[in-house]
């Protein structure tokens, strides 16, 4: 057996997959996380995700086909990421639950054998059913222990299996938070505080099949020091998507990324989304507009939220989102995680990389040099 | 099983399962709204139903069930 060096990352193992290094790029739609991004973070040895959501607008037919358009593109990127990303290159895509086109999008990953699909905005219920005959590995996002118990029971009483992973989302990560407004406001709500109950689940189910289901931390995770902070509480990964942005590959325009550069502390805001869900952005004239009444209503070519209310909404988040993609914040704005503020320059998946796992060794090795605690933290 | 008898099943469970007084139930109270259930509770109350009558709810149907009188019909139709 290969003894790792002590202080390097611990690999993570979902499923059949094992990923070297212990990190999910977060999905970012629209357009954020594509090829470009999945397949560098792949690469580099974590896994690699492409973000199903609004997809279908980036092709030139997305306004008229918009659900053609979606799962077209949505195959089309993840075979160009898995050819980007070596053979031994993890690629997932993420697609909401609240997509009116959710089962067509699941549909078309494993078509394009997508190594695993993450899913959340909502409980991803029948996704069993959806990628039934499929080795593809499913991992649901959840923002509470309440939801992962109701996730877990349903797939483990309906379908007789159970998650591969579980990722867990706190109040500090970026688009759409899976918390109702007030809750946001609320201190003692933390990914640190979400993490324990939703561990307690995965054992209980995973005790029932004889599996360890691993609980991937998110929402807030920064740097080497957060990693193994969220490690050491038990998670056995995290995801990170806002740092992602903030590199060479990210598939958004120069100026997406550059308004992450920019952007102050208190410019990143929580912000009421058309979804029904509050999101975090940073903020912009656009959303200033939008907060003091100043825009009207579109109309809504495409339905393509389950819950959105297209015909009271001031805008339509999906074109918002992709004129931001293009750069163009006259009608859009970024999505981005509490910190992002934090982020001064724009380097390659492989520097970020080589930064997170430089800072996590730092810390375990000055861990090491104090004297062990009686009892884990 | 007659309509009255599913009531009366779904009655019982959700008083002592979701802490609501029994002169709650009533055929027009909405889960969301009367009730004082988050989906999260729906979710698991469907899935107990399911499990208690042995039958199975497709996804699709969910958006239909938002009152006690709605599921109770639900359940008996499949049962009857």
């Amino acid at each position: 057996m290969n003894e790792p060096s002590l202080v390097s990352m611990p690999t993570l193992t979902i499923g059949k997959l094992t990923a070297s290094v212990p990190i999910i790029q977060g999905g970012m739609g629209v357009g954020i996380s594509l090829s470009s991004l999945a397949s560098a973070v792949a690469r580099e040895g974590g896994i690699g995700i492409v973000a199903a959501a609004g997809i279908g607008m980036l092709e030139e037919d997305g306004t008229t086909n918009y659900e053609e358009a979606c799962t077209r593109r949505l195959k089309s990127e993840i075979r160009k990421a898995k050819a980007l990303a070596g053979s031994q290159g993890i690629i997932g895509v993420n697609i909401m639950v609240a997509q009116s086109n959710y089962k067509d999008l699941v549909m078309a990953a494993v078509e394009a054998k997508a190594d695993l699909i993450v899913s959340g905005a909502g409980l991803p219920l029948s996704l069993p059913e959806y990628t039934q005959g499929s080795e593809v590995m499913l991992v649901p996002i959840v923002s509470s222990a309440r939801s992962a118990h109701v996730i877990l029971r349903r797939w483990y009483e309906r379908y007789d299996r159970l998650p591969d992973a579980i990722v867990v989302e706190g109040p500090l990560a970026g688009g759409h938070l899976g918390f109702k407004p007030e809750e946001l406001l609320e201190e003692t709500l933390t990914l640190e505080s979400l993490l324990p109950g939703v561990l307690q689940e995965a054992e209980t189910f995973g005790n029932l099949k004889g599996v360890k289901i691993p609980v991937i931390a998110a929402g807030g995770v920064f740097s080497g020091e957060d990693i193994q902070k969220f490690l050491r509480l038990g998670a056995s990964g995290v995801q990170m998507a806002t740092r992602f942005v903030a590199t060479e590959e990210c598939d958004a325009s120069p100026a997406f990324k550059q308004t992450y550069i920019n952007a102050r502390k208190e410019d990143i805001v929580l912000i009421k989304s058309p979804v029904g869900l509050p999101g975090r952005a940073i903020n912009n004239s656009f959303l200033r507009e939008i907060s003091e009444g100043l825009r009207v209503p579109l109309r809504c070519p495409f339905h393509c939220i389950k819950t959105c209310n297209g015909q009271e909404s001031p805008y339509c988040i999906a074109l918002a989102l992709v004129q931001a993609f293009h750069g163009k914040f006259k009608n859009g704005f970024a999505f981005v995680g509490a910190n992002g503020y934090r982020i001064s320059e724009i380097v390659s998946v492989n520097r970020l990389m080589a930064s997170l796992k430089e800072e996590y060794q730092r810390v375990v090795q000055n861990l090491e040099l104090l004297p062990p605690l009686l009892s884990p933290i | 099983m007659t309509k009255a008898e599913v009531f009366e099943k779904v009655k019982k469970f959700i008083v002592d399962e979701f802490k609501v007084s029994e002169d709650q139930i009533k055929d027009e109270a909405s889960f969301l709204e009367d009730l004082g259930f988050d989906s999260l509770d729906v979710s698991t109350l469907v899935q107990d139903v399911e499990n208690m009558f042995d039958i199975r709810i497709p996804d699709e149907d969910l958006d239909k069930l938002t009152t006690v009188g709605e599921l109770v019909n639900y359940v008996a139709e499949k049962k009857a």
